[in-house]
């Protein structure tokens, strides 16, 4: 035997010397395979990765990537020979023994596929992957019921009730059982707190005759798991104070570290929603935030909680959250000005402009030059909303931002003032306040434009009430104002407006008549938006061939006004000559 | 009358002289007519195929100036054709006598020429019942410029309803019965398996005793249809399985699903091409899961290992004084544009017939978009791809609006094809 012993040290040295080669090779080898698969070419990427299953027949990673690329071939079956040369070497892997549940599921061999299910399941007793992938696999096949037997010979052999619970869960989701899936997403999420995103989607899709069923099993179970699941399920279905209620319920039940968790959990989902009870819950669950930090940490949940109360419309409570922190030299800059900011929101809201007007001036110092402009324009703007248009005047003062201009022109219009209104309007420029603002007022500049008299005070009164929000009586005011204008002179834009806004209160008969009065051959300017409007309230009223014949005339009469475009646009609709958008 | 014979036109002089049109002199309008441009100077280029054909409708006559301007369109400046085009935003130039004298002496002295259209011809597009008027590039088009049409199906086709119509539409049907071989990979998919229900119920109402064998006589009465002189406009996958369709008379190349039979596995061999418009030696796709029928698509768009990008495609030249019909048929103010899939996006030049006139190419590439052929008395038209204007439509897509695309360049070739059988017809020279 001595003589062999240098030839058998040579052989092993040379292996070692050979095997970073050999890596290196295979690693170039996946590298290309990769590179073909990403780019799209299948068919190469499967030729590249049977090369690597040559070499390394138990090379999980080319045996994944052939499977993946033998998928969008339609050759999945292929696999075959490979998958076997790789149980063959290594019968211990979970990926391998994946793979080839998969495939036994492509080519539908069930026979097979429990074959290798008991195989895995006897290499790792303990394990629920086997009947998991066993599962999937019959599903993946349209095997439905062979995927539920997988599942309950794995909780059968298992012998725990919450065994593959998730995968139950979602087979009676997709056969509708949501009671059953309810009872089975309980415990999976027990088990794996993770899954609860999931049970949420999945049951919230549950009708709305099921639903009952199924908040009633949540809370007949006690403990904060069910309480959680039921909270976030009713927010989801519309109920957020309901939602805030089971929670609450479960609070003194929840593990410690987890109360706080729970609730922001709560006020992220309820963020999704704008509705009052939305907010409202919203509100109570950052109060009981902030309510378990130490104050020096509350202060901006208590704020944020201020501010969720005042847009539902709940200004004791906001000024409840709100009660010392503006004036608390302790809190931190940001938190205290918007605080103060939000205060200043609330008083604003319930309409006590003069208190506002005093704590305005008294938080002065915590506020920044722009939110001292914003709150100041709020004020103006809810005084001309008042109908108080010397107190708005008093507090704007001499305002010269574009803003400022803005709203001193709505205050000059609302007085009557037209004249200097178009001057305010006009130093305001196209840039003062959002694009909303900007655009009324465009509108209003071209309201006026027509109109020869310096001053209107019927017309201001007129413009003041749709401010206010009484557009009834708005219209009504305007139509008054523009009989006694000539249709050239405002007349026509006047009965235009009021035709929209009469439209847009649903009054289509009214709109209608006030569009006709509009269409004026005697104001060529507003004749074709008012024959245009009246057009497209035929045609969602379904009177289609009066609308063609309303816009033939609109175009053939106003063939040079810039509406002709979208006259044609709208004939198209009319004539069913374009799908309605 | 479907082709109808060409009168003789004059010479240069004639022409000149004696314009083709009735002129129609109108009380305080110097200009007798309208002349329609087809160039970048047109501000709806659709609209104006239906301006024509409106006034080919109430009997008026009109010329169509090939290779002139875009291919322009001359019109009487009667009140009627005025209305209309303004109501339709078409933009028309009015034109005296002296200038028109010119504008012909233009045509004479180029590749141009004066075509007159003389009768709007009667149009039907095919259709199921329940189709979504928005899914089918020619409806759209039709509707859009507003030329009347009839929607016809099966029943009407197998019983010799072709007969009326002068111009008949395909879209996207499979002709091979197979539901355009959706069936596995959209198994419950709401809209097939209405498409499944409502395709075996006509099957079975006209006798036939599969879904195959019921559209395969609805292709042979298509044929016949052109054979008989009509002219036929196919688009998208109805371009490839009529003439699968056709060849097949005799075989099998359906899906089991389709006829409870698997498809013969030696069909490509028995087809008998000789029975087809287009195409020849073709090879068929064998996997019924795969949206594909055969080679004759270059991009096979379906087939995740086949499937080929995009490009554009050229427009040919034809001269207009020997070749009018094509040169109609490629009308156009844009010479490339940009190509669109469709189940059926183009056709593989090495499986065309040799008969077959391209009109439209990708350079350089293995297909062509655009064919032209004659069958008896008879012409077809085969358009490769769904939407112009929508290049990877998708099922369940948003409706292409087309007020957004006035001067589709796409979508003039299909309304080329619509007022092509107007033409007064001159002998086809090439």
């Amino acid at each position: 035997m001595a003589p062999l012993r240098p030839v058998a040290l040579l052989l092993f040295s040379l292996s070692l010397a050979a095997l970073p080669e050999r890596a290196g090779a295979q690693q170039a080898g996946m590298q290309r395979a990769f590179e073909l698969e990403r780019r799209g070419n299948y068919a190469a990427a499967v030729e590249a990765y049977r090369g690597l299953l040559a070499r390394s027949p138990g090379d999980v990673t080319a045996l994944l990537g052939l499977e993946r690329v033998l998928l969008p071939l339609n050759r999945s079956g292929e696999i075959v020979p490979d998958l076997r040369a790789a149980l063959a070497v290594d019968s211990s892997s979970a990926a391998i023994y994946g793979v080839a549940l998969r495939t036994w599921g492509v080519v539908d061999q069930p026979d097979s596929m429990r074959a290798v299910a008991e195989r895995w399941a006897r290499m790792a007793p303990r394990d629920e992957a086997p009947y998991r992938e066993w599962g999937a696999a019959a599903l993946a096949a349209r095997h439905r019921d062979a995927a539920l037997q997988a599942y309950r010979l794995g909780r059968e052999r298992l012998a725990r009730d919450d065994v593959l619970a998730a995968e139950f869960a979602q087979l009676a989701v997709s056969d509708g059982d949501y009671p059953t899936a309810a009872r089975e997403w309980l415990l999976a999420v027990r088990q794996l707190p993770g899954y609860r995103v999931t049970a949420v989607a999945t049951l919230g899709h549950a009708p709305i005759s099921k639903r009952g069923e199924i908040l009633q099993i949540l809370s007949g179970n006690l403990d904060f798991t069910a309480r959680r699941l039921e909270s976030e399920l009713r927010v989801k279905w519309g109920d957020p104070m309901g939602g805030l209620a089971a929670l609450e319920a479960g609070l003194p039940l929840a593990p410690q570290g987890q109360v706080i968790d729970a609730l922001r959990g709560l006020v992220d989902q309820l963020r999704m929603q704008r509705t009052r009870d939305a907010l409202l819950a919203q509100g109570r669950a950052l109060e009981a935030i902030a309510g378990r930090l130490p104050r020096s940490q509350a202060s901006r949940t208590r704020l944020e909680a201020a501010q969720a109360y005042s847009a539902a419309g709940e200004p004791e409570a906001a000024r409840r959250m709100l009660s010392g922190l503006a004036e608390d030299r302790s809190t931190r800059g940001n938190v205290a000005s918007g605080a103060a900011s939000a205060l200043l929101t609330v008083l604003i809201g319930e309409g006590k402009l003069d208190e506002a007007t005093r704590r305005l001036a008294q938080l002065r110092p915590q506020l920044s030059g722009e939110e001292h402009a914003q709150l100041t324009h709020a004020l103006v703007t809810a005084y001309i909303r008042k109908g108080e248009l010397d107190r708005a005047d008093s507090v704007l003062g001499r305002d010269s931002t574009i803003d400022g201009f803005a709203l001193a022109g709505r205050i000059k219009l609302y007085r009557g003032d037209l004249k200097a209104a178009v001057e305010s309007f006009r130093q305001a420029g196209p840039y003062a306040g959002d694009r909303t603002e900007a655009t009324r007022r465009t509108l209003l500049l071209a309201l006026l434009q027509p109109i020869e008299a310096d001053t209107l005070e019927r017309l201001g009164q007129a413009l003041l009430r749709l401010e206010q929000g009484d557009t009834t009586r708005a219209v009504a005011e305007l139509e008054s104002v523009a009989g006694e204008l000539a249709p050239a002179k405002g007349g026509a834009e006047l009965r235009l407006l009021a035709g929209r806004l009469a439209a847009a209160q649903g009054d289509a008969a009214l709109a209608e008549r006030l569009y006709r009065d509009a269409a004026s051959r005697e104001a060529p300017a507003t004749a074709p938006a008012a024959e245009l409007a009246l057009a497209e309230l035929m045609v969602r009223a379904r009177r289609a061939s009066e609308a063609v014949a309303q816009l033939e005339h609109l175009i053939l009469t106003y063939p040079e006004s810039a509406l002709v475009p979208q006259a044609r646009r709208t004939l198209d609709v009319a004539r069913g000559a374009v799908p309605q958008t | 009358m479907k082709r109808r014979e060409f009168l003789g036109r004059a010479g240069a002089g004639l022409l000149t002289l004696a314009p083709g049109l009735p002129r129609l002199p109108l009380p305080g309008r110097s200009a007798p007519w309208l002349l329609v441009p087809m160039d970048d100077a047109q501000s709806d280029h659709l609209k104006a195929y239906g301006l024509a054909y409106r006034l080919l409708e109430r009997g008026g006559r009109a010329e169509w100036f090939l290779n002139y301007r875009g291919g322009a369109f001359l019109l009487p400046a009667d009140g009627a054709t005025s209305r209309d085009a303004a109501l339709a935003g078409v933009t028309s130039e009015p034109l005296d006598d002296g200038r028109l004298v010119e504008v012909r002496g233009e045509i004479q002295n180029g590749n141009m020429d004066a075509v007159p259209l003389e009768k709007a011809p009667k149009v039907a597009v095919y259709a199921p019942p329940n189709a979504a008027p928005w899914d089918d590039a020619v409806t759209m088009a039709l509707n859009y410029a507003g030329i009347k049409f009839e929607k016809i199906w099966d029943p009407q086709v197998v019983g010799q309803g072709l007969r009326s119509y002068d111009w008949l539409h395909l879209h996207h049907e499979d002709f091979t019965g197979q539901y355009s071989k959706f069936f596995l990979n959209y198994a419950g998919a709401p809209w097939l398996s209405e498409m499944v229900q409502q395709n075996r119920a006509m099957a079975r109402s006209l006798g036939y005793p599969s879904v195959p064998a019921e559209k395969q006589a609805v292709a042979l009465a298509i044929a016949q249809y052109v054979e008989r002189g009509g002219f036929l406009f196919a688009m998208c996958t109805a371009t490839e399985t009529l003439d699968l369709a056709l060849a097949a008379e005799d075989t099998d190349i359906a899906a089991a699903y389709a006829d409870g039979s698997p498809m013969d596995p030696d069909a490509t061999r028995k087809l008998r091409w000789d029975r087809a418009l287009a195409f020849e030696g073709a090879r068929l796709e064998l996997s019924p899961t795969m949206p594909v029928y055969s080679d004759i698509d270059g991009h096979q768009v379906n087939s995740p290992d086949r499937r080929q990008p995009l490009g554009s495609f050229s427009l040919f030249n034809f001269s207009a004084k020997i070749d009018p019909v094509a040169t109609m048929l490629v009308q156009n103010h844009r010479q490339i544009i940009p190509d669109f899939y469709g189940l059926t996006t183009s056709f593989t030049r090495s499986r065309l017939k040799p008969s077959v006139t391209i009109l439209a190419e990708e350079s350089g590439a293995p297909w062509v978009k655009y064919i032209h052929g004659e069958r008896g008395q008879g012409t077809w038209t085969f358009f490769g791809g769904h939407d112009p204007e929508d290049p990877q439509h998708q099922i369940g897509d948003a409706p292409t609006d087309l007020s957004l695309h006035p001067h589709s360049p796409g979508y003039r070739l299909i309304l080329n094809n619509v007022l092509f059988p107007a033409a007064k017809k001159k002998e086809l020279k090439t």
